[in-house]
């Protein structure tokens, strides 16, 4: 019976999961070359995005969005002294994160937000609506929709798709095939964590302390959105890279919201019975 | 200086338009409506009655643009039928989707029904109307509209916007405030209808208890969020807020409530009725103001960030 109307629905069964597959990307190695964004751009011909100078060193940028994947920060730690201390220039290629636990898929109200064989987080573009509904939901401030009158993909979200059609074929990522010094690592999650691990601990043996990786299992910004399939090494506090402490996932106070909601409402339904109670009046 | 990345927002601003809160708003007065005269129908005397029948099509005429509102907003609205190829209720917008494509065709029979009763359907649609099961479309509507009051804050809510998210009692707020609208409104059609006194009475202080809820969690909702309703309280909309949602919206129909109850003749109709007007303009302005608010406080970094951590900053 559902085999029928499957046939008939011309169903495709789900492809067979893989070994998750994932980014890491050690900031520590970021050369700010902006090579990813621009591979980035033309694998997924992404059009440009203006010409405007930010005036916040060569982040000229900005931010993640509908028609930017890759998006390379420039944190200039520049001290007021002569000694040079603490003087650093962080360079950070950020991206989604394709979330264990994604706030976009949860709120995706079409279906059209998957989870893909290879662990990522995927909109399909004949699904989406455009209800826009993804957009606030994303603790990163990562997915967006495409203004309505725009040229491209007009009216729909849009995000990375970690190269899910190069992934396909059995190909790495644009980014990551564009990076020349290694900043951006595809590859097995599990393998790229435990890389991480030695990564960590060798920066740290060279004195590098404030180094730290985002996204790990068992780290606290794991706590809601589970660990992230594209995770960091950064040399500073996640919020220096505008990266939040604890990403929310909304679904963890929802419940709750709807009580609220459902006791204001019961409470009203009670008043109404008595206002309009035969002995009143 | 900042803490973050130089002053750049964490979340994205969300990218919809005036049409959501329009929509909140008439569907949260769609639904109390329903269940206010859900409740005059089934506990209210022969006369309280009479004005369930308006309310029933007062809430099919706010429940109509509904949907087509909630289209326009679309990015692609020619897809609008793709909220509805899947049942998903851990999204707020695919249950809010399934709840209006439910309550709207309940509350349209519903106010077909009170037409056919009152002999404005021609003979056969008369016929059929009148094999409607009412205390079915009433129960169900009531729930219907309930739920379709509430699930607008708590879709706001259930996202990272500092201004929806950080307190819990958005969908309280709206619920609250769909109560006061619904109420205002079946009062304007009865006060219209020359109801008797008693009846608007009822109404009027129904709309009373509504209206002082709504402040009460209102002000819970302001006091939880702290920070992060600047936008709401303190700059951008803070007029819009406090004279339109606050003043307008309950503080005026509260004064003229208590003044249309201690009269009696067509002044309190009047009053009532300018009341009602008030409240249901004030409860656009809620939407309104909280909907554009929550997308300015998106651009408020340390408000994502305090939002965020785990040791309240």
């Amino acid at each position: 019976m559902i085999d029928a109307y499957r046939r008939f629905m011309n169903i495709e069964a789900p492809p067979a999961p893989q070994r998750p597959k994932g980014f890491f990307t050690d900031t520590s190695l970021c050369i700010g070359c902006k090579a990813c964004e621009v591979a980035c751009k033309q694998w997924n011909q992404l059009p440009a995005d203006g010409n405007e100078l930010s005036g916040n060193s060569y982040d000229n940028t900005g931010a993640l969005g509908a028609t930017t994947w890759r998006h390379v920060q420039f944190v200039e730690q520049a001290k007021a002294n002569n000694s040079r201390v603490g003087q650093r220039w962080l360079m950070m290629s950020d991206v989604c994160k394709h979330c264990a636990n994604a706030a976009c898929l949860e709120a995706c109200p079409t279906g059209a937000l998957v989870r893909t064989e290879f662990g990522s987080v995927y909109v399909q573009q004949d699904i989406c609506n455009g209800c826009g509904y993804c957009v606030p939901a994303c603790p990163f401030g990562v997915i967006d929709r495409a203004p309505k009158d725009g040229h491209f993909e007009a009216g729909r979200a849009h995000k990375c798709t970690l190269c899910y059609d190069r992934q396909k074929d059995g190909l790495e990522p644009a980014c990551a095939k564009a990076c020349p010094t290694d900043s951006i690592q595809f590859g097995d999650i599990e393998e790229l964590q435990a890389k991480a691990r030695r990564r960590l601990a060798d920066l740290r043996a060279r004195g590098e302390t404030s180094a730290r990786l985002y996204g790990m299992p068992e780290s606290t910004e794991a706590a809601e959105v589970g660990h992230l399939n594209a995770f960091f090494l950064l040399l500073d506090r996640p919020e220096v890279y505008n990266l939040p402490e604890v990403p929310r996932l909304p679904r963890k106070t929802m419940a709750q919201r709807y009580a609220i909601s459902a006791v204001v409402g019961l409470a009203f339904a009670a008043l109404s019975a008595v206002a309009f109670g035969r002995r009143s009046g | 200086m900042p803490a973050g990345y130089y002053d750049y927002p964490v979340v994205k601003r969300p990218v919809w338009t005036w049409e959501v809160p329009a929509y909140f708003w008439l569907g949260g007065l769609a639904g109390g409506a329903f269940l206010v005269s859900s409740a005059a129908e089934l506990f209210g005397t022969d006369e309280d009655r009479l004005v369930a029948r308006d309310g029933f099509v007062v809430a099919a005429a706010a429940a109509l643009p509904c949907a087509p509102l909630l289209i326009k907003d679309l990015g692609n609205p020619q897809r609008f039928h793709h909220m509805l190829r899947i049942f998903k209720p851990l999204s707020p917008m695919n249950l809010g989707a399934w709840t209006l494509a439910a309550f709207t065709p309940v509350t349209l029979a519903r106010a077909a029904a009170e037409a056919g009763r009152a002999g404005l359907l021609p003979g056969p649609l008369a016929a059929v109307a009148r094999l409607l099961p009412r205390p079915l479309m009433n129960a169900a509507g009531s729930v219907l509209g309930a739920v379709l009051a509430g699930y607008s804050g708590v879709l706001l809510g259930a996202t990272n916007i500092p201004l929806w998210a950080k307190s819990k009692l958005l969908g309280g707020v709206f619920m609250a405030s769909a109560a006061s609208s619904g109420v205002a409104a079946v009062t304007m059609a009865a006060a219209r209808r020359r109801a008797p006194e008693k009846t608007l009475h009822k109404l009027s202080r129904l709309g009373t208890l509504a209206t002082l809820g709504e402040l009460a969690v209102l002000g819970g909702f302001l006091k939880q969020s702290g920070r992060a309703a600047d936008p709401l309280v303190k700059n951008t909309f803070r007029v819009p807020f406090w004279a339109g949602a606050v003043g307008l919206g309950s503080l005026v129909p509260l004064v003229l409530e208590q003044v249309a109850g201690r009269r009696t003749g067509k002044f309190t109709r009047s009053l009532l009725t300018v009341s009602a007007v008030c409240s249901i303009a004030g409860s656009f302005c809620l939407r309104w103001t909280i909907f554009e608010a929550g997308k300015e406080s998106a651009g408020d970094q340390a408000a994502s960030f305090g939002l965020s951590r785990r040791t309240q900053a």
